[in-house]
């Protein structure tokens, strides 16, 4: 458990300097995440402890989430005043995204499985 | 008795926000379970409504409630880097579809961002709105990093990602059926692009498939997000 903790620190940490040193746009814990995405595919697989540490934090991961969700208190004036805004955007946006990007999807492997049988 | 003591003890010690955090979540994931696991009741949305009224009612400014559970957030760093496993774990599946996974990976993730920007816009709501709003289909921990890196206001990027996984969920099968959707690649690929993690779950009741492709869809829009909105809006 501690190993896998240690893992995700380590390689969290390595992606903040690299942002800071190259002043980069991208956030370090993003880097650090590709960075252990290349280590996990070179290496072949994953271990035990880091198996536990992930699944440990993914699932406390709404507790992480809360202090900053709480922070709605301070936007409910921005909700009232574009609520009609927001919940359309959400809606009909989500909706139409939903439809297109399963549409597109669908589209591209049937021409795909298409090509293969010809 | 030193009351006066007592109190100003309660209202400044992160314990008493801990355990009201703590224990709000755990009622939420009490009332989740009891629910039927049912999207609706998201143990993160109960516990909101748990927490909300008593930091409002204690007259609690949210920096001092925030920075009480400064370590809680602290969390969502190394939550972030730990979402490199389950990419790992379904990336053997891009060899199978690569071409449409990268298309619909690109345009999708990108017609997510601009529909819901561009209806905003239409309705000339305020800029942080709209900055607040281009996160909202990628996963949670992500997005609040990359809200944070583009200024936007966090804690509404965190609401409107929860709704658009909530509303994902909802449309999922509906759109499905109607558009005649065949491929589970596609069903499972588009929930987790548009829907994240509440995509992704819903996914797996479709089919083991379209699970993997959703944690796919999940996990790639989420770097690729993370990478590309920073450097877009910089230049905007």
């Amino acid at each position: 458990m501690l190993k896998g903790i240690l893992t995700l620190l380590v390689f969290q940490f390595i992606g903040e300097c690299l942002a800071k040193l190259f002043t980069l746009k991208i956030p370090g814990a993003i880097i650090g995440m590709v960075f252990l995405l290349l280590f996990l595919i070179l290496r072949k697989k994953s271990f035990h402890a880091l198996d536990n540490s992930v699944f440990w934090l993914l699932r406390y991961l709404p507790l992480f989430i809360l202090p900053s969700a709480v922070g709605i208190m301070t936007q409910f004036d921005t909700i009232a005043n574009e609520a009609l805004a927001i919940l359309c955007s959400l809606v009909v946006g989500t909706f139409i995204s939903l439809c297109f990007s399963a549409k597109l999807m669908d589209i591209l492997i049937s021409k795909k499985e298409q090509c293969h049988e010809h | 008795m030193n009351t006066e003591a007592l109190l100003s003890y309660v209202s400044s010690t992160p314990l008493t926000w801990l355990i009201l955090t703590i224990s709000a979540y755990k009622v939420g994931v009490f009332v989740y379970e009891k629910m039927g696991k049912n999207a609706l009741f998201q143990p993160m949305i109960i516990a909101l409504l748990l927490i909300l009224p008593v930091v409002i009612y204690a007259k609690i400014p949210f920096q001092t409630y925030f920075q009480s559970l400064h370590f809680l957030h602290f969390f969502l760093g190394p939550a972030t880097v730990a979402l490199a496993l389950p990419l790992y774990k379904n990336i053997a599946y891009i060899k199978a579809y690569f071409v449409p996974i990268t298309i619909t990976l690109f345009v999708g993730g990108l017609f997510a961002i601009l529909s819901a920007v561009g209806i905003l816009y239409l309705f000339g709501a305020s800029h942080a709105t709209m900055l607040s709003m281009t996160t909202k289909s990628i996963t949670t921990p992500i997005g609040i990093i990359v809200a944070q890196d583009i200024g936007a206001i966090v804690s509404l990027s965190i609401g409107f990602i929860a709704i658009t996984g909530l509303l994902g969920v909802l449309f999922g099968n509906v759109v499905f059926k109607w558009l005649n959707i065949k491929s589970d690649a596609a069903k499972g690929f588009s929930l987790g692009l548009v829907a994240h993690a509440l995509g992704t779950s819903s996914a797996v009741e479709i089919s083991e498939n379209a699970a993997a492709f959703a944690a796919l869809a999940m996990g790639l829009s989420g770097v690729l997000t993370a990478i590309l909105l920073p450097i877009a809006i910089h230049f905007l």
